[in-house]
């Protein structure tokens, strides 16, 4: 009977939380609309020297951000995708311009390096594990994790480390 | 002043050079009354500077426009508030801070370890003391704070308008203060190579400096991103700026080796890595520095560029190079038989998230440096913002958040899994049921449904961990809830403390990915009486204030808003003209709720036409940003707090008499 009054409370519990998420999360996606113009501006570094993106310049009169901001803006109500004003920005002044390494030549390079050193710390991991684990002497049986963890079979789900510190402290006490 | 502190820079310069002498020669010859003689030497340090600080200060708060720095970032007209922090605003000022807080962490470090770590201490100050020779080197020769003019302007040139804001006043501080107090456990660490001490002791000594350090670093960056927030006035908070960059890899890596010792501890595994991981904290607190001041890559933080950069470069390369080679020189000693029993074990989480963590530090390091690397090789500058970063870093940080999740509950050694399932199975369920609710509501990104997804997991796991330990103690002490709350808290404050840091973590990460997904604009030109629509609020332009002082002149908008009809606030963005600079600036106006903040800039004003044009944001659940930070500094104080059973540990790992000492007996104490 009390385990399924708990199980009760649980559920309770459970769709409390899930139903405030479900109310909370309607607030969130009802800010959002398109945002191709701060996309654009993003993708496009401001050339006033700030070194900021087009979007994110925060002198207030900049030569550079503001009218590209006002080019951008008519461009893509001119109907205009993304890509095409990028591109006529990047034939205008350069590879300079972009605010992110294109996926082509050299550049690549930027990509991929940090994937390939984290695939390869990844690998390092694992041989010295594999070693280490030739190593180590097999586990015995009844040879228990010493895990704060290895949960009590005793229902109370708490584990040995907590309860030895919990014993400890009641025999100060005492 | 200019005089006194000129004489008690050099001093300390000769006294940080005789202790590094007298500690290394008292060490190896064993002469207690010359390892004291050097720790006072270090004091005297700490009271040399401080005399240059005062000097330097009292000069910026009298206004002596006959020092070259004084007349550089200040005015007559400058709030006095910020005569204070221009002792930081500027070049010199900012190295002369720095050298400062050095001074006076070494000092502690001295007097908290005059009775302790005999062996480790006097190297240890000896590495600080090299530290501090760099540094004052610097002031005494190349950048000098006490620079006289030859001519004295009548009136100083003010300090840049960006910097005019109290957010500045204690984010460069706190950012400082976590640079510069990583240096304490890099000491010991490179002490403990020294003298082939390799057990733990070294990263027991200075576990409250590590986590002190990443305190203030995790401070250091919050304060910053408010005040970009704040100040720069395009309703963002983090730009991958590359001087953001240099301050958020030492937090990433110090965050790793946070992690990491605590393999150490427990298995005695890892200590290479460990060691490792304190020199690349330490070295990217140098790189970060060499990054604000060389000019070398183009930045937002550009009001302390110099020609300092080819002097800290020397310096990074010569302190990567020798801890590299003792490092080398003690790897085999380093070597210890580890245990590693399953891919299912706590050791492996921890390892994949240290991966995941220097793996993110690594991104950040090569696309901030790319631009110089392409620049070599092909000849162009291109440029590395933050779509790169947010696309290589968007995936890891997935990761790490998951691995978040999983370390914290995962067995030591080996788990079974039938054993994780059962751990797993409510924060998992509670994860998948927040994705599925998100989907339902009509979210469709999948970066932020498995983001939100694995908040939420992150979250359960802490729940479950909470609701574990109170059971515990209900069972086992009878406590009621709130009280075996506390003291669950209280008497294991390294685990709970660091759970409460993951809440502060988890919040903040779904304020980012909300805030960088849902952000919406709207850029208006209005006349006084109209009105207009962003979200679900209308906004009124009432009309234009304009206000004057010697400093400043500030038009204000009034901006009524109302939701539903209904007035919710007036808001007031400006435009500031900074008299003496010739420069305007911009004031935001925020109106934060943790549902969404409402940014409202002044971007223009018309005088002949009337209109005035604004620039607004609704930005969704940034509140949650700011709000993970607080929690995550409240974790770290808990984390940090005095632990009377840790103290006795450390006390009896740190203690190994000495056959003589010089005017002390080894006693136990804490950090």
């Amino acid at each position: 009977m009390r385990r399924l009054a708990k199980l009760r409370v649980r559920t309770a519990a459970l769709i409390i939380v899930v139903c405030g998420i479900a109310f909370a999360i309607p607030i969130v996606v009802g800010a959002a609309s398109t945002v191709s113009m701060q996309e654009v501006s993003e993708g496009l570094t401001c050339q006033c020297g700030c070194g900021l993106t087009v979007a994110n310049c925060n002198h207030p009169n900049c030569e550079f951000s503001v009218p590209a901001r006002e080019q951008i803006d008519g461009m893509l109500k001119r109907g205009m995708s993304g890509p095409q004003v990028i591109a006529f920005f990047r034939g205008k002044y350069g590879e300079k311009i972009l605010s992110a390494p294109t996926t082509e030549g050299f550049n690549l390079v930027a990509w991929i390096m940090p994937f390939a050193v984290i695939l390869g710390g990844g690998a390092l991991i694992a041989i010295t594990f594999g070693r280490w684990r030739a190593k180590a002497p097999a586990p015995s049986r009844g040879d228990a994790p010493d895990s704060s963890a290895a949960r009590d079979a005793d229902g109370g789900g708490f584990d040995a480390e907590l309860r030895r510190k919990l014993e400890r402290e009641l025999r100060e006490r005492t | 002043m200019p005089l006194i502190g000129t004489l008690a820079l050099a001093l300390a310069l000769v006294l940080a050079g005789y202790s590094i002498i007298a500690n290394v020669v008292g060490a190896r010859a064993s002469i207690p009354s010359l390892t004291a003689s050097a720790r006072h030497a270090l004091w005297a340090m700490c009271a040399m500077v401080t005399v240059a600080v005062g000097a330097l200060s009292t000069s910026l708060l009298h206004s002596d426009f006959s020092l070259e720095y004084v007349a550089s970032y200040t005015s007559f007209s400058l709030p006095t508030i910020y005569k204070i922090t221009a002792l930081w605003g500027g070049q010199q000022g900012s190295l002369l801070f720095w050298t400062w807080l050095l001074t006076i962490f070494t000092s502690l470090v001295a007097f908290q370890n005059r009775r302790r770590n005999p062996d480790m201490t006097p190297y240890a100050l000896a590495v600080l003391a090299g530290i501090a020779i760099f540094f004052l080197g610097m002031l005494n020769f190349v950048t000098r704070p006490f620079e006289l003019l030859a001519v004295i302007p009548t009136d100083g040139q003010d300090l840049n308008p960006l910097l005019q804001n109290y957010w500045m006043a204690i984010h460069p501080p706190s950012l400082y203060t976590g640079y510069v107090s990583a240096s304490v456990p890099f000491a010991f660490g490179a002490a403990a190579l020294m003298v082939g001490r390799l057990d733990d002791s070294w990263i027991r000594s200075t576990r409250r400096w590590a986590i002190f350090s990443w305190f203030f670093l995790t401070l250091g960056n919050l304060f910053g991103a408010r005040w970009a927030y704040e100040v720069l006035g395009w309703g963002g908070y983090w730009a991958w700026d590359p001087v953001e960059n240099a301050a958020f890899m030492p937090w990433l890596v110090m965050t790793a080796y946070l992690h990491s010792v605590m393999i150490q501890e427990r298995k005695d595994m890892l200590k290479v890595w460990n060691l490792v991981l304190i020199g690349m904290a330490f070295a990217l607190t140098l790189f970060g520095t060499f990054i604000t001041r060389s000019g070398v890559i183009s930045s937002v933080h550009s009001f302390t560029q110099s020609g300092l950069g080819p002097y800290f470069l020397t310096f990074l390369i010569a302190v990567v190079v020798l801890y590299t080679a003792l490092l080398l020189s003690r790897v085999k000693q380093l070597r210890t038989p580890a245990e590693f029993e399953s891919y299912l074990s706590r050791e492996a989480a921890f390892l994949f998230n240290n991966l995941v963590l220097v793996g993110i530090a690594f991104a950040v390091f090569w696309g901030t440096l790319f631009p110089v690397l392409s620049e070599a090789v092909r000849g162009v500058k291109i440029t590395v913002g933050p779509p790169f970063f947010d696309k290589v870093n968007g995936p890891l940080a997935l990761a790490l958040i998951f691995l978040m999740g999983v370390g914290p509950l995962i067995s030591w050694r080996r788990s079974s899994f039938d054993s994780l399932a059962k751990t797993f199975a409510s924060p998992a369920i509670f994860g998948v049921t927040t994705g599925v609710c998100a989907f339902i509501a009509g979210l469709r990104e999948w970066y932020v449904l498995t983001a939100l997804s694995l908040a939420a997991f992150v979250l359960g796991t802490i729940v479950v961990e909470f609701r574990r330990g109170v059971s515990a103690r209900r069972h086992m002490v009878g406590e009621s809830v709130p009280v075996a709350i506390v003291n669950l808290i209280g008497k294991n404050n390294r685990r709970y403390g660091g759970y409460v840091i993951h809440i502060g973590v988890v919040l903040a990460f779904t304020g980012i990915v909300a805030s960088a997904f849902f952000k919406t604009e709207v850029k208006k030109s209005v006349k006084q009486g109209d009105s207009f629509q962003v979200g679900a609020y209308e906004l009124e332009f009432l009309g234009m204030n304009t206000t004057e002082t010697a400093h400043v002149e500030t038009s204000r908008a009034r901006v009524e808003v109302r939701r539903n009809g209904r007035p919710i606030a007036m808001m007031e963005p400006a435009k500031l003209f900074f008299k003496r600079l010739q420069q305007p600036a911009t004031a935001v106006a925020i109106r934060s709720t943790p549902a969404a903040d409402l940014y409202v800039v002044l971007a223009g004003i018309d005088d002949q036409s009337g209109l005035a044009t604004f620039q607004v944001f609704l930005t969704p659940l940034v509140f949650w940003l700011w709000a993970g930070g607080v929690i995550m500094a409240l974790g770290t104080v808990i984390v940090m707090w005095p632990n009377v059973r840790e103290r006795a540990v450390i006390a009896a790992a740190v203690r190994v008499p000495l056959p003589i000492q010089d005017d002390s007996q080894v006693v136990p104490g804490g950090d």
